[in-house]
This record gives C-alpha cells, structure tokens and sequence, in this order.
C-alpha cells in the first residue's frame, strides 16, 4: 500500500474550501431566527406585522407554514416553530430575512408575542428527587423506558460476598465544530435546493420533504465543506427556514447560526444521573444492576434514541451472568438530545470503569487484572444474547496493563496512572450504495457523502478501492454529487463509512472485475489493474490490454461502470430478556484500552495529563495515517469530556456558558502527544475486515483520566467533568 | 496629523474603504466586502483564533477589529499563501504533516504561525512557536499533527 496523502490538503490550506458558512451568491437575503426568551410557555401568537413593515424583510412564522407540515403541529424535535407550547429557551418562533444581517437582527426585535411563561424542568433531579419508583412510566416527564433482565439478580445479591453500590452524574457538553451550522436555500420552480454543511445529505432531504410535505423528489440538498461534525451536523437544523424564507422571498437566503446559537441550539449529549450496583462473589461479578436517569431534553416521546442505545454501556464488556438494567430518558426544557461522537458512550465508560476500579478495590483485587479476568471472549454471550464477535479488547487491555505498571514504576512523587477501557460496534446497518467508473485514466467512486474532517470519505473510501482493485491511490477520485445525482447512502455518523461504504466498493469492485473478465475472456480471479505511460490496462493471463479498447457503445460515464451495495447483517439480541423498550444490537466489537499518567495539584485540584497512550482494536488498519489522526484527535476531545467541558444551565433554562472562554475545550499546549497502538487481526464488519474508528477512541478517555487521577492522590470523583473544583471537594480542600 | 486614507492593502491590493460603517470587523470587511473567503468565521468574540490574519505582518484577530482602527495598514490573509514567503513554509509545512483534518481553523493556524515566524524567526525554539498558538482552537486533530507541522516549519525550506 502506497503513503497517500489526503487529496483535501492543498485546497483546504490555501483557503480554498467553501464550507456552509462560506456560500455567497448575488442578491442572496440574510436570515435570521426568532428566539423563545423563555424556556417554557402557552403561546398564543407571533405577530409579524411590525417586521414585515420595515423595508426589504420578509418574515415567515407559525401562521404561514401550518398548511405546509403534514404534522399541523410545532414539533420540538423538529425544528419547525411550535404553535401552542414553546419548549426551550431560542427555540425559533420565527424566521426573518433582510438585505443585511444587521436589518434582519433589527426586524427579529420587532417581532412581538402572546407567550405565558410556564414554570420551566431544568434539572432532570428535580423530576425525580426519589429514584423513580414503579409508577415512573406514568410520570408526563418519562419519555422513554428501557429495562431489561436476565437471570436471579436478586439471589445473586443476597448471596454476594460483597456489593458495591455508588451513583454517577455526567455533565451536558458540546460538540464545538468550529464552523456554525450554516446554509442557502433557493427555491425555484417547485424545485427546493439547498446548499448546507451536513454530515447527511440524504437524510435531511428526507426531513424536508416531510417537514415542507412535498416529495423528496423536489428537494435537492448539496453538501458543502464541513468544519466539524462529530454528530452535531447529523440532522435537519436550519433548511426548513431558509427554503420557507426563500419561497416567500423569491430570492436565495443564507441562513447561519453565531456562535452563540450553535451552543444555545446543537443536539448533543446531556446530564445524567448513573446509578450502579455489582455484587461480587468468589472474586467474581455475580450480578450487576444499573439505573439511569438521562436527560433527553425536548425530544419528543418515540424520538428518544439514547436511552436504550447507550445503556449497554453500563454493564461494560464484561461478563455478568445475572443483570437488571433500567433506563429512564426524561424531558426537560432544553433542546433536544443528539448525538455527540459515540454518543454518551464515554459518560457511560466512566461510569461503569470507575464503578469497576472501585469493587476491584473493594474486594482486594488489582483493577486491570479483574477487567481482564471479566472481559468478553470471542463465542461468548454478551448480557443482551448477542454472540460476541472477533474482539480485540483483551489483548488492547493487556498490553495497557503492562504499559500502565511501567509508567507507574517510574513516575514521579504525586504523578498517577491510570487504564480505562470503552467498547463500541460499527454502524454498518443503515445502508450504503456507490458507483465505480474505471476510465481509461481514473478509477472514479461516486457516491453521497461529504467529508467533514476525518478523512474517512476522501482518503478512506480510495484507500479501500486501492486494495480491493489494486490501483495507485493517485489513480483513484472521490466524486460527490447532491441528491439527485448521487447513490443513496445514510451518510457520515455511527463510524460507518470506511465500514459500510467499504464494503460496497468491494462489492463493486468485484462486479468490475467480472465485467473485465468477460470482455477479456479471463476468470474475475485473473484480472488484475496496471497503469502504463498513463493509460490503465488490463493484466490477464493472456496480456496487458489498456483499458480504451475494451470499452464498448453501452459504457456510460466514459468508462467501465459497476454499482455496489452494503446492508449489515443483523446479529440478535435476545429478546426474551428485553422487558420494554429497544436496545442496541452490535454490528461487530470494536475495543479500546487507555493509559493515562497525570498530575494533580494538591492546592487547587487541577489536573495535569502528563502522558497518554492508545491501544485500539482495529480489525485491519485501512489507511494508517488517517487511522492514527482519528485517535489523537479523540483523545484531545476526550481530555474535554473528561476536565473541563460542561454546559451549565440556569433553573429557567438559560445557558449560562455559550461561548469558548467558559466552555472551555483543551488547547494546544493541554493535550500531551498520544502514543497510538492499533491491535489488529480482530476482523469486524468493514471491508477486509476493518472496523470504523471515528467514535471508538474517544470513549475511555474520561473514565482513563479518572482512574490516574485517583491513583495520583486517592481523590475518587464521581461526576464529570472532573473539573478542578471537584479534584478539590473529593480532596477535602473544598 | 492627517487622517489616514480611506483604505487598506488586502493582499498587496488596494481596498477601497469609502462609505464603510465604522462598526464593520475586520474579519466582515475581509469576507463579505472584499470577497475572501479563506479566512474563517468560528466564534466572533476572539476565542478560538480561526479568523487570524496579519495586519503589517503582526498576528491580529480580525473579529476583534474594527477595519477603520488598521486604515491605512497592509492585510495579509491566507489566501496569500502562494505569494507571501512564510506562509509558504507554514502551508509546505503544514501538508508534509497533514496537519488538518476539517481544515476549518486551518486558516488561522497558517496565518498565526507565519506571524510568528516572521516575528522570531525559525530560530525560534519549538516551545516557544507552540504556545504561541494556544490561542488557536482545533477540535479535529488533538493539535499533534500541527505540533509536527510547526516542528517541519523551523526545519524545512522557505
């Protein structure tokens, strides 16, 4: 395999890459959105009239669009306006634009409204000040439940050795892509476009066309540059409002977030409440019951995807023969929950590791020796009933251990170290389509995804086909097309597109060959791909034909075309000890284990990561530059979850923290350089047998920086972010 | 004294600045009167470093400006990177190390380095280069790979 370097580079250096916030054209209107100044309310009416006065604006509110949603409703998942009740503080109520930002700011204050304040649910503790009891399904908070079973928990506590109970709390962060959400409708002959920085181009095309009620076939959505997606730029945000203002206007309206908005506005991971319980016998887990109170915001009952998604997570990659796991999601007056890279995935690994530092410790035992004695094998049963497919997190684990004990004997007087461990699985399932064209120059992939900064689509996806055809990468382009043009796919999130799209290029590359063989007279096994003095040729047994004279009349595209398709195979969990509610199967088991050596000052409880290293189950690595990138970046927004990122609210729903010198993300001289090992020969469900590596990384990382810090000076902090403050109380100087 | 002409150099080009508003940020001025687009909007309240630029070769936020306090000045923005010398390193730099991923800050990180090159030298010792962008955000890349770039930038030809 050839060194390739990304193809995104030089253009991105020079400043050449258009993003969202970028998009400029002739005659274009500003936009901007009407904010709730209250978290919670009955609205009655948004009076326009004022707006629309002033010269050159055009105003589009609840009363222009009820006709247009096929749910007749404001729906706070949605981000159309609400029509009865208003359900976090900035939720739009309404949208303006005007020839300038700065008149479309003046025409937003001159929009006036019947809106009776109702007490706002802010703190998800104050729904529940008891644990929930039996009847907390029927609370109008409870959005959604999950519970599910398996064994004699119950005899397995009261017959334990000992029982470790304790309860985590997990902060509310922000993804922090530093380009705002931003985009440009224009609507023109039925036809509803639109250009916007997205992570999902086919899946905002179809949340128009359910939101707007036309078909998706009049909805185009072109991706642009991304700055940043990490699950923030999952979803339908501000489409709806520039194409509606861009029908009303008759003119093209930009329509993007300030920084502030992407803080007041993003989806993303939100506090929670952990409470856990291990009994332990023979020096072994007997038994494990977890309950979880997550606050999922305004999201809307059927709309909750976290609580059963994430809750597997708490029983961690260990074996536990006998379980009762409860899961509550409830609605507060915030935005609705979303996804943050692996979502609520490392709030749950430090829950659950931390938890499992502190039984070890309980009952005498070392904490990596009893992960490893507890971690799945392959073959085994995981508590859900899913068979456990090829798993690297042993080997990761003892390789961190043995790395962990080397840092320890020779780190300095109040240095600490720590391992955590995370597991994740590749989202291969929501499907994938791509096109190969073999010209006589280039091999050319066409397919629906935009790349937002990992790498996975522009160097990931060539680096596949440089495999699966062998061709020089220089010789291989990534094509996006919008909507209209290009094959479906469900877009960039879930670690799925080196997994998912991989796939599809294999198996259209294995259709290529085959086509190949035929005009060759050669078996698809023979075939192979050359370049000669430019041209690509054919290599059979029989000779080296360029490519040129094998085309034929019925080519399209310029050359050999062939289309390849990727849908996960499912691997079940056992439904039979699922009480209520859904919960997430794993496509294949991605590992990882950390090592982390801190310091913390015994005065202020700031900590310090001095050292970090990074062992990651990968199956096989595809491109190992990209790869590695993906792991140093994790473990630098990880070290954020972990020590300083934490939205803070107000009781009336007020974001008290929406800018970068509160919400503090670590900077260049806070993150040490991560020693990065990949463990390979655990094939998952990727191509070759790859695993997607975008979201795994980042889950140890809390919970890594928490062990080091309680082996740095005892300090066992329960809640994160383990800001200094929190070192400081668990240290008594507080 | 007299007033200072109403106008900036952007790039070596003359920028005619007759009939601006006073209130009008440098980084405005830049993106939606002249037209460059490469350098970046992140957070407008002089966090996160994405909209640097040099302003008579000083490293200078350009959210955090008004355009008529630098009337008068040279603006050097990325898009110079194919004229200026040290941008030129930094960019070299910067694509031997594929320091970027998003590349959305990427911008300023070029230009804020370049200032201080331009300032010290590439003699500068690496520390001293490194904390000197610790007024640059990057959520991609865990700053390791730019840590290399401005390791390649003090070695590597002009």
């Amino acid at each position: 395999m050839s060194v390739a370097v990304r193809p995104d580079l030089d253009i991105k250096l020079a400043g050449g890459a258009e993003y969202g916030a970028d998009l400029d054209v002739p005659g274009m209107l500003w936009a901007a959105l009407v904010p709730s100044p209250i978290a919670h309310g009955r609205l009655r009416s948004v009076n326009l009239a004022a707006a629309r006065a002033r010269p050159g604006v055009v105003a589009v509110g609840p009363d222009d669009v009820a006709g247009l949603l096929p749910r007749g409703e404001g729906d706070p998942d949605r981000p159309i306006f609400p029509t009865k009740e208003v359900w976090y503080r900035n939720q739009p109520l309404a949208v303006v634009a005007a020839p300038t930002l700065a008149e479309a700011r003046r025409a937003v204050a001159a929009v006036t409204f019947d809106l009776e304040e109702l007490p706002a649910l802010v703190d998800l503790e104050t729904v529940f000040p008891e644990w929930p009891g039996s009847d907390a399904e029927r609370s109008p908070h409870v959005i959604a439940h999950v519970h599910a079973r398996h064994g004699d928990v119950d005899d397995a506590f009261r017959t334990a050795d000992r029982v470790v109970e304790e309860t985590y709390r997990t902060a509310s962060i922000h993804h922090v892509a530093l380009e705002p959400h931003a985009c440009l409708a224009t609507v023109e002959g039925g036809r509803w476009h639109v250009r916007t920085t997205t992570q999902t181009p086919f899946g905002i095309r179809e949340d128009l066309s359910l939101l707007l009620g036309v078909p998706e076939a009049s909805v185009v959505v072109e991706g642009t540059w991304v700055g940043g997606g990490f699950g923030g730029k999952g979803a339908c945000l501000l489409e709806p409002y520039a194409l509606l203002l861009a029908r009303a206007a008759g003119r093209p309206v930009r329509l993007a977030l300030d920084y502030r908005q992407e803080f007041e506005l993003g989806r993303t991971t939100l506090p929670a409440v952990i409470r856990l319980a291990t009994a332990v016998k023979g020096g072994r887990i007997v038994g494990r019951r977890v309950r979880l109170l997550l606050d999922i915001g305004s999201s809307l009952p059927g709309r909750d995807f976290a609580t059963g998604y994430s809750i597997g997570f708490l029983l961690g990659p260990y074996r536990t023969p006998t379980f009762d796991v409860e899961g509550y999601g409830i609605r507060t007056n915030k935005p609705p929950f979303g996804p943050h890279r692996a979502p609520f995935a490392p709030q749950c690994a430090f829950a659950a590791e931390s938890h499992l530092e502190e039984v070890a410790r309980a009952v005498g035992q070392d904490p990596v020796r009893f992960r490893a004695e507890h971690v799945w094998k392959e073959g085994e049963t995981t508590p859900l009933g899913q068979r456990v497919l090829p798993f690297g997190l042993a080997t990761a684990l003892e390789r961190a251990g043995a790395l962990a004990a080397r840092w320890r004997s020779v780190a300095p007087e109040g240095h600490g170290v720590g391992v955590g461990v995370g597991f994740w699985s590749t989202s291969t399932g929501a499907g994938g389509e791509v096109r190969l064209v073999l010209t006589p120059t280039e091999l050319r992939i066409v397919q629906g995804e935009r790349e937002i900064g990992s790498g996975s689509v522009l160097r990931g996806l060539v680096a596949v086909a440089e495999r699966a055809l062998r061709l020089p990468a220089e010789r291989i382009r990534v094509e996006y097309g919008n909507t209209a043009e290009a094959p479906f796919d469900s877009g960039v999130f879930g670690s799925r597109t080196v997994g998912a799209l991989g796939r599809a290029i294999v198996a259209a590359a294995d259709t290529l060959r085959a086509t190949l063989a035929q005009r060759t007279g050669a078996t698809p096994a023979e075939v192979a791909l050359g370049v000669d003095g430019g041209e690509i040729v054919v290599v059979t047994p029989t000779g080296r034909r360029p490519l040129r004279s094998l085309l034929t009349a019925g080519d399209a595209d310029g050359g050999v075309t062939a289309s390849g398709r990727h849908f996960a195979d499912s691997n079940k969990i056992d439904e039979r000890r699922v009480v209520t509610g859904s919960f997430y199967p794993y496509t294949d088991f991605t590992g990882a284990a950390h090592v982390a050596e801190v310091s913390v000052d015994r005065e202020t409880g700031a900590v310090r990561v001095e050292r970090y290293a990074a062992f990651q189950d990968v199956g096989v690595v595809v491109d190992p530059a990209t790869a590695r990138a993906q792991v140093e970046g994790a473990v630098a927004m990880g070290l954020g979850t972990a020590l300083t990122e934490e939205a803070v609210w107000s009781d009336d729903g007020r974001l008290l923290n929406p800018h970068l010198l509160d919400y503090r993300i670590p900077t260049l001289g806070e993150v040490p350089l991560p020693e990065v090992t990949f463990i390979e020969g655990f094939s998952g469900a990727g191509p070759f047998g790859a695993k997607g590596l975008g979201e795994p990384p980042i889950i140890p990382v809390p919970a890594t920086v928490a062990a080091a810090v309680r082996d740095a000076v005892g300090a066992h902090v329960t809640e994160l972010p383990l800001s200094a403050e929190r070192v400081a109380r668990a240290l008594k100087l507080l | 004294m007299t007033a200072p002409p109403e106008r900036v150099r952007v790039n070596g080009s003359p920028v005619d600045l007759a009939g601006m508003p006073d209130s009008e940020r440098l980084l405005d001025t830049l993106r939606w009167r002249v037209g460059l687009k490469g350098t970046k909007e992140g957070c407008r309240t002089g966090d996160c470093g994405a909209c640097t630029v040099l302003v008579d070769g000083q490293s200078t936020l350009s959210c955090l400006t008004l355009t008529r306090e630098v009337q008068g000045s040279d603006v050097t923005t990325i898009d110079a990177a194919a004229t200026d010398a040290e941008l030129r390193r930094v960019v070299r730099a910067f694509a031997a190390a594929g320091a970027l991923q998003c590349g959305y800050c990427t911008p300023g990180f070029v230009v804020a380095l370049a200032g201080l090159l331009k300032e010290r030298g590439t003699g500068a010792p690496l520390e001293e280069l490194l904390d000197g962008l610790q007024g640059n955000l990057c959520r991609c890349t865990g700053y390791a790979a730019i840590a290399r770039g401005v390791a390649l930038a003090r070695e590597g030809p002009a």
